[in-house]
């Protein structure tokens, strides 16, 4: 290739990457700009706003809990078993990306209500569904789970199967290696994964606003009556564009933090994936 | 003090078959597996490990029947190709490794310190494996493995892509465990040294098929095919029909003597093309490959390829030029046939 056309292809791959990072920061950047900073800091010391925050952050974690705990096993069996039906399961963890979440939602919602069985069940457990924390969970799961299930798959999938037989060679029952070998190789890509689907979880707003428009006081939420952001936002935002303005910048503000926080760590070495630092 | 029988053991997968295999270890035996690619050198090893299916025969430790066994039960310590060192452990933590799951202190235990002072590794014991060099990797893979205690070793080419520092290394390390620790070996190389240094005895496996079972000797005497043979040295390896019998010059003077089929031939010595005898062929140089013990000529004489030594201090021919050279006093031994002589 001559000089000028490596020139050419240089400038193309800057203007596209260019354009296209363009469109991630702008938006963002308009936001930050357009309510005033008094409104802002009005809106982050209001207790409404406030309790809207701290009911997401903990509806998100739990979501993100269970998430781990039922989806870093299922990418685990993904990767590494062969069974009748994969293709069927395979589908099944795609199903809550391709369906729209309005839709989840009402499934959901049908699928939960309290005269359903399911429903009537989830009621005598102490875990009703419709408006309380344990139904944002419930979508919250759903929509976000496929992201950590299948970047959990993808990171068993990379591990060498000649670490796994070795370590059963030197004395490892099947789950020993896997605990020892495999989730500390595979624990990065899980990490991603689940960081995706906290991101989804927290921005997920078609399936709330079926399922838990509003929340009461239910499980481990103990505050106030209130929303989940993004249907709190979308309230405030046909009554205010400032305000809905202002509570996105607090929002996105926090979740920033949280994950430079995250990163941080990571890079201080301090979360156990840093390889070896694990204690297994 | 282990023994082990594997008694008429096969296995069939994606349509290759290997077996049946018998072969007794005894305690503190080294047996070398070796075969072309794709021979199920590797399969037979998984097989004893416990990785592969076995379609029958059985594996038998003393008296212990382990054909089904678990990997983790068999007391059979494999090393795979690459060695399968923990790349999130330090060198210290996978020498422990085997240590922990049986609950016996970690990398903390005396009998890890001990291992890595063995090996040479006390100075590495805080790196990870990616950062050591490969023969730094293999005594890292052998000090694991001895730390779990095994009744067999089973190492799938532990020469690898070793520096010739590092394989004498390996070797001696390798030797150490025979003569102290009395564990039964079965190693598959495509290795010589490897084999000829270590192996009691030679198992050789051809298309899946066991073949010759025993020591080196019979093997250098009678090779049973043209693998083998180079294997055991002979550089000059000439299938039946090569020449042999059916034209003159130098393959067709020895197939007088050793019949058509065949032969391996050990290293003529080259010299110059003027050197007189009754018994001189001549050979047009093709390349010349230096190496420690003199130079080394891919030759072409009456129209087969012939490998020749040239002695330290001649004078290097050049592509093109001739030769000259004979072939008393050259190993010379019938493939699959009778036994060996010299021509």
């Amino acid at each position: 290739m001559s000089g000028a056309a490596q020139a050419a292809a240089r400038g193309l791959r800057l203007v596209a990457s260019g354009s296209l990072l363009a469109l991630f920061v702008v938006p963002i950047v308009a936001l930050a700009l357009y309510p005033p900073l008094d409104t802002v800091l009005a809106e982050a010391a209001d207790p409404a706003v406030r309790a809207s925050v701290a009911f997401t952050l903990l509806a998100s974690g739990i979501a993100l809990a269970v998430t781990l705990l039922l989806g870093v096993p299922l990418g685990h069996l993904l990767a590494r078993r062969k069974f009748p039906g994969r293709s069927v399961v395979e589908a099944a963890v795609a199903l809550p990306v391709v369906v729209p979440h309005l839709i989840a939602g009402l499934a959901i919602l049908l699928a939960f209500a309290p005269q359903s069985p399911l429903g009537a069940l989830a009621v005598r457990l102490g875990v009703p569904v419709f408006a309380t924390v344990w139904g944002v969970v419930l979508v919250m799961v759903y929509v976000s789970a496929p992201y950590t299930v299948l970047a959990s798959e993808l990171a068993f999938r990379a591990v060498d199967d000649r670490l796994l037989e070795t370590a059963r060679s030197l004395g490892a029952s099947p789950t020993a290696a896997t605990r020892t070998i495999a989730l500390p190789l595979a624990l990065r890509g899980i990490v991603a994964g689940a960081l995706l689907s906290w991101a989804r979880a927290v921005s997920e707003i078609g399936g709330l606003l079926i399922v838990a428009y509003t929340v009461y006081p239910s499980g481990p939420y103990a505050g106030p009556v209130t929303s989940p952001i993004s249907v709190y936002i979308y309230t405030v935002y046909q009554i205010s564009l400032a305000q809905a303005a202002a509570i996105s910048v607090v929002f996105v503000l926090v979740a920033f933090a949280l994950f430079v926080l995250v990163r941080l760590v990571e890079r201080a070495g301090g979360l156990p994936w840093r390889a070896g630092a694990l204690p297994l | 003090m282990t023994a082990w029988r594997l008694s008429g053991l096969s296995t069939e997968r994606a349509g290759f078959r290997l077996g049946p295999v018998d072969l007794a270890l005894a305690p503190g035996e080294t047996v070398a597996v070796l075969g072309r690619s794709g021979a199920g050198k590797t399969t037979l090893l998984r097989m004893v490990a416990g990785f592969q299916t076995i379609a029958s025969g059985s594996v038998r430790r003393d008296e212990d029947d382990v054909t089904h066994a678990p990997p983790e039960a068999r007391g059979a310590v494999y090393v795979p190709q690459g060695l399968g060192l923990f790349p999130h452990r330090t060198v210290r933590r996978n020498v422990a490794y085997p240590l922990e799951l049986r609950g016996g202190g970690g990398a903390a235990a005396p009998a890890v310190r001990e291992l890595l002072d063995r090996f040479g590794l006390a100075g590495l014991a805080d790196r990870r494996p990616p950062t050591l060099s490969s023969g730094e990797q293999q005594r890292v893979a052998l000090a694991r493995a001895l730390a779990a205690g095994p009744k067999l070793l089973l190492w799938d080419e532990p020469l690898g892509a070793l520096d010739l520092m590092a394989r004498e290394e390996l070797l001696a390390a390798l030797a150490s465990i025979r003569a102290r620790d009395k564990i039964p070996m079965l190693l598959v190389t495509h290795d010589p040294t490897l084999a000829l240094s270590l192996a009691d005895r030679w198992l050789l496996l051809d298309a899946g098929r066991a073949g010759y079972l025993g020591p080196v000797g019979p093997l250098v005497a009678a090779p049973p095919d043209p693998f083998a043979a180079r294997f055991v040295g002979y550089e000059n390896v000439y299938a039946g029909g090569d020449g042999g019998g059916t034209r003159p010059g130098f393959l067709g003077s020895l197939a007088d003597r050793f019949g058509p089929g065949g032969l391996a031939v050990g290293v003529p010595t080259a010299d110059a093309p003027s050197a007189r005898g009754t018994d001189r062929f001549l050979a047009t140089v093709d390349r010349v490959e230096p190496g420690p013990a003199g130079c080394t000529l891919a030759a072409v004489a009456d129209a087969v390829p012939v490998r020749l030594r040239l002695p330290p201090g001649s004078p290097v021919p050049r592509r093109g030029e001739s030769v000259s050279f004979r072939l008393a006093g050259v190993p010379v031994a019938p493939i699959g046939g009778a036994r060996a002589g010299e021509a």
